[in-house]
């Protein structure tokens, strides 16, 4: 088990040694039970530090937004920024690294392993709770979760409460660390890709209804987009332009702006903006789980990417965010690649 | 400012015509935005057809043009031509392919006029964001460079060399001649390989402008069309050609034995050693792969305590010679397929089942036998000999699925050349079908079966099978359904020809593409058989394909032309419809750089830029790229999204 | 009166292979149906996955990408980089629900002028009882 002392303890050591800008980290929320991001930017604020199954935010993020900072000041502060990462979230730098957004050294890792569990779904509790508040929630001994609610606690199985994401998550201890708290245990997971194929199990004409339910909903917020760490364009093509302004911009580079979708939420437009999000995200998306979690209208997010996800591995061997040094899932072919699709 | 363009619709007589209502697509045309003149004329490539456009570009003012009429290959040119004698960029003229890709496919008149109007609108709304565009012009360095110092090789270089250019010669061998050299005779005049290839051997040795350089290999290739960066690797000889006298004195002390290549492993050579009596450099070789013997440490010194003349120089370190050239020649031929396939064969486990080099070797006067047919094993002559054909080739279960195309006729030769040695022998042939296409082939396949009694088979061998002291060939005639038994003294497999040791590697380094079966990739299977898939770079010889002598001495001459058209120019000139980077987009992810296929594309400053001269604007990049920060000048993401709203509106 | 339905289908054809091979059907007179109007492109390989988003937002009813076979690339392997590039594609649009037979890619060389005119009858065969596409197209243009 992951001791809370032990990460205070790196990261007080880390901070007083001024090895690293700040650390981002998780406390805990002021609901009282559920995890926050925090920046912990001195020695003395480490007790703040917590982990536990309420640390769902993919804290890679902020690593991208401390990068684009990095690029406006004239003489930035080069020390890395400390990060606390799961499994799924070093899969995240991992991609980071092999785009060359980032470099090794702009991050010092701190890894937490998820062990036998993973972050739970708090809808899945408020469910299983059934009205009553939790008060907290903490990583049982084995594959369950010790949820306190007013009237005491309960011992709940994983496979009831936990994440969709991490009942199939493939990557549960950090793949990239420069520490690593927890221990390295070994899972299996028998169905990784098991909630996409059921939506595969659909006729196609099912599997329009459902997914054109699902996008007739969304508002067209982005918040998918922008709680996304992939997502780090500076200007995303499936908004309405391609082409960024500046002062070197000439009227014949502003005249070549495209415009492929509209901005009002309607399905067709819904529809395209989530398929280029999916296909940008083919063979970059780690299933953190977090466009899915922030979606304010509940869409299954995840059921797009994770499609993807499963294809890459399926059609192309192609396994996501493990080795930074191996070429973009687009940007390779092996010369075995399926093409019985094409006559 | 607002767009003025003109558009021309060609009757192509009543090609175009007879299908679609050109006036109706023109009066269309003229309601579209931006147009400012439409019409349509009977034949636009005509001189008053052109002369129209011209006038209507100067009267009209007009700043682009589309004209639709036949595909855009037969006479963009002629239109872009048109175009800028007016006073427009030429890239301000775009075609709609309104015959070949609608008038001659569509019988409904009104279907094809209706899909000619989309087609010529797409084209509109291309031109009208087309980008005026001048060619890309560079320097050319004026000399060639060859890979590979066979028959292909040396006829390049010395075709290059006659024309007045410098030409390096590379050839990772210690002697060039290559393949050619081992043979005995050539069919179908039966002529001594030697005596033909050595002339030209000592050409290329005595050319004032070829730089010969053996027991070498290219490491890299950098650059493009025109302007190559090449190194080579020199490997050391540990002998001084320009000191050492041919006096053999080495060899004759040398302890080390190792099997000669050049006999096919017929015979043996010592680990200093002359490839054979004529080689080019005349030098001797001390083999460092051999020489010390992977027992003692350093080497014994006799060789050069022997030396009279001083030539062996034990330290002699390897060397990169850097070079730039304009166009290379990729000449590095083929070796038969690999013993340990042929197992079924007995090929590499009996002495006496030999391949098609080997028996060249036996064959030739210069060979281990001064031109005596004998037996590995035992010395004797044999009495029965079977040649197989198409060992290892058409068979693509098992082995290579190609025509090897040479060994039908060496095998009549070998057949031929074994009864005129062994008049009491018989010679039997197996084989699929015999292919003698070519100048005399035919009649000398003939000459075979009449006059030295050559027995074909038409069958494929089952087994091989040595037994008391004879190779037994069981098989089955096809043609009178017959098994058959043939107790030989001898066995001779026509391997099949494949693509050199390293070539596959060397390819890499050129970034030149290769087939399924490993052959360097030509341009175009029929209009550029002697180009090579990068520009400047050409092939030759069985590089390409299984050849014979003369094919490859054709191609041979074919590369140096296409090398010559290169290096005969002062500047050279290149499409400018490249990639373009836009820097503000561009996070330097790196993706567009692993997908191009030139190389083309290269980090600077954690964004990336575009060697304009090594682009060739296929737009693999434009595709990878995530944010669109990267563009093919005249063909945008932009205008494509323009020519999808044309082709679908209406 | 019921006029049949004219599927309407955007082709993506690279220059060198697909679009020539059309080419050669055109001058061999190999009668095709028009509903395809073709859009060239250098490389199967420079196709965006949001060139065929758009098409079908812009009411395609089919889009069809065609390029060298594997190896004949003029320029090497983009083909190579298409073909895994558009299964992904292929594969996105059948899992949110269009129809697989809407999107389709052919390899078409420039000698087979006899196959595309097939890629195209079988397209325009296969679209035809399938009607419009109204799932991805867009309502009102602008």
């Amino acid at each position: 088990m992951v001791k809370h002392e032990d990460v205070r303890a790196e990261a007080k050591k880390l901070l007083e040694s001024g090895k690293v800008k700040y650390i981002i980290a998780y406390e805990l929320g002021a609901d009282g039970w559920k995890a926050n991001p925090v920046f912990i930017k001195k020695p003395e604020d480490v007790d703040k530090i917590i982990w536990g199954p309420t640390c769902f935010h993919n804290l890679i993020r902020f690593v991208v937004d401390e990068k684009r900072r990095k690029v406006q000041q004239k003489n930035p502060d080069t020390r890395p920024v400390g990060v606390m990462v799961k499994g799924c979230d070093s899969r995240a730098i991992v991609i980071l690294l092999q785009e060359k957004f980032i470099e090794r050294k702009d991050v010092h890792i701190i890894g937490v392993s998820c062990e036998k569990t993973g972050v739970i779904d708090e809808r899945k509790l408020a469910n299983k709770l059934k009205g009553r508040k939790a008060k907290n929630v903490e990583f049982g001994p084995d594959e369950n979760f010790v949820v306190t609610t007013e009237e005491g606690t309960v011992d709940l199985p994983a496979s009831e409460i936990m994440a969709d994401r991490c009942l199939e998550c493939i990557a549960h201890v950090p793949v990239i660390t420069d520490v690593l708290f927890g221990e390295k245990t070994k899972r299996t997971v028998p169905h990784p890709f098991g909630s996409v194929e059921k939506i595969e199990t659909l006729s196609s004409e099912d599997r329009w209804k459902f997914w054109s339910e699902q996008l007739e909903k969304c508002v067209r917020c982005y918040a998918c987009r922008s709680v996304c760490p992939m997502c780090y364009c500076d200007e995303c093509v499936a908004d309405t332009i391609t082409f960024a302004v500046s002062p070197d911009t000439t009227a014949e580079e502003k005249a070549q702006k495209i415009k492929w979708l509209d901005k009002s939420p309607v399905i067709s437009e819904n529809i395209f903006y989530h398929m280029v999000r999916a296909i940008h995200l083919a063979g970059r998306c780690i299933d953190c789980g977090e466009c899915e979690r922030a979606c304010p209208v509940n869409i299954p997010l995840r059921m797009l990417n994770k499609k993807l996800e499963k294809e890459a591995k399926l059609l192309f061997g192609y396994d996501v965010g493990f080795d930074s040094e191996k070429p973009a899932l687009i940007s390779c072919f092996r010369d075995e690649d399926p093409e019985d699709f094409i006559r | 400012m607002k767009k003025r363009t003109g558009i021309f619709i060609c009757h192509c007589g009543i090609n175009i015509a007879g299908t679609v209502d050109v006036k109706s697509v023109a009066a269309e045309m003229a309601k579209e935005p931006g147009v400012a003149h439409s019409v349509d004329y009977v034949y636009m490539c005509s001189d008053p057809g052109q002369n129209m456009i011209e006038q209507a570009i100067k009267d009209k003012k007009l700043d682009s043009v589309v004209v639709a009429c036949c595909s855009p290959n037969l006479h963009e040119t002629t239109f872009r031509n048109a175009a800028k004698r007016a006073g427009i960029n030429s890239f301000k003229c775009e075609i709609a392919n309104i015959r070949e890709q609608c008038s001659w496919v569509h019988k409904d008149k009104g279907k094809a006029t209706h899909k000619a109007a989309h087609l010529t609108k797409s084209a509109v709304k291309k031109v009208q964001k087309n980008e005026s565009l001048e060619p890309i012009s560079v320097p050319v360095t004026r000399k060639a460079l060859v890979i590979g110092g066979g028959i292909s090789g040396i006829q390049s270089a010395l075709d290059l060399a006659g024309a007045g250019y410098k030409v390096i010669l590379v050839e990772r061998s210690p002697s060039i001649g290559g393949h050619m050299s081992q043979l005995s005779e050539t069919f179908p005049t039966l002529d001594c390989s030697q005596c033909i290839l050595t002339p030209k051997m000592v050409e290329v040795s005595r050319h004032p402008n070829i730089k010969l350089m053996t027991y070498s290999e290219v490491q890299e290739v950098t650059g493009y069309v025109g302007n190559f960066k090449v190194k080579i690797l020199k490997k050391p000889t540990y002998v001084d050609p320009a000191k050492c006298n041919l006096c053999d004195e080495c060899t004759k002390v040398c302890p080390i034995v190792v099997p000669n290549e050049f006999d096919v492993g017929l015979t043996g050579r010592r680990a200093i050693y002359i490839p054979f009596p004529q080689a080019i450099p005349a030098s001797y070789t001390l083999d460092d792969k051999n020489c010390p013997d992977p027992f003692t440490t350093i080497a014994c010194g006799k060789c050069a305590d022997v030396c009279k003349v001083k030539a062996i120089n034990y330290d002699m370190k390897p060397e990169i010679i850097e070079e730039e050239v304009g166009a290379i020649i990729v000449a590095t031929g083929f070796d038969l397929y690999d013993k340990e396939n042929m197992a079924e064969y007995g090929y590499g486990k009996y002495a006496d089942v030999l391949d098609g080099l080997q028996f060249e070797r036996l064959c030739s006067a210069s060979g281990p036998t001064q031109g005596k047919i004998l037996r590995p094993s035992d010395h004797k002559e044999p009495k029965e000999v079977v040649f197989i054909q198409c060992s290892g080739s058409r068979d693509p279960e098992l082995h290579c699925a190609y025509c090897s195309k040479i060994c039908c006729m060496y095998t009549a030769k070998h057949a031929m050349l074994y009864k005129h040695h062994v008049h009491d022998g018989q010679a039997y042939i197996f084989y699929i079908d015999v292919r003698s296409g070519g100048k005399g082939y035919e009649e000398f396949v003939q000459r075979a079966v009449e006059e030295d009694g050559v027995i074909y088979l038409r069958g494929k061998v089952s087994k091989i099978f040595e037994e008391n002291g004879k190779i037994k060939v069981w098989g089955v005639d096809t043609l009178s359904g017959k098994p058959i038994e043939i107790d030989a003294d001898m066995v001779v497999l026509a391997q099949a020809m494949r693509p050199s040791n390293g070539a596959q590697e060397l390819a890499k380094k050129l970034k030149l593409g290769t087939d399924k079966d490993g052959f360097l990739a030509e341009a175009h299977p029929k209009l550029r058989p002697v180009e090579s898939v990068t520009a400047g770079m050409f092939l030759a010889g069985a590089a390409q394909a299984p050849k014979d002598i003369p094919e490859a001495v054709a191609q041979a001459s074919g590369a140096a032309s296409k090398a010559i058209g290169i290096l005969s120019q002062e500047r050279l000139y290149h499409s400018p419809t490249v990639a373009k980077v836009l820097k503000n987009l561009c996070t330097g992810c790196g993706m567009c750089v692993a997908v191009c296929p030139y190389d083309a594309i290269a980090f600077k400053d954690g964004k990336v830029e575009v060697n304009e001269v090594l682009c060739e604007g296929c737009g693999t990049c434009s595709a990878t790229c995530l944010r669109a920060a990267i563009q093919v000048k005249n063909l945008t993401q932009n205008q494509v999204q323009e020519m999808i709203l044309a082709c679908l509106g209406g | 009166m019921t006029e049949e339905f004219e599927p309407k289908i955007v082709a993506f054809l690279c220059k060198w292979c697909s679009s020539a091979g059309s080419d050669l059907a055109g001058v061999s007179r190999m009668e095709y149906p028009a509903n395809v109007i073709p859009i060239q492109v250098m490389c199967s390989g420079s196709v965006s996955p949001l060139y065929i988003f758009e098409a079908f937002n812009r009411g395609a009813d089919g889009v069809l990408v065609s390029g060298c076979h594997p190896g004949d690339c003029h320029y090497i392997k983009g083909n190579m980089y298409a073909r895994r590039k558009l299964l992904l594609v292929k594969k996105l649009l059948e899992h949110v629900g269009l129809e697989p037979q809407r999107f389709r890619m052919s390899w078409v060389s420039a000698a087979e002028g006899q196959k595309y005119t097939q890629v195209i009858k079988e397209l325009v065969k296969e679209l035809k009882p399938l009607g419009p596409q109204t799932k991805l197209r867009r309502e009102r243009n602008g």
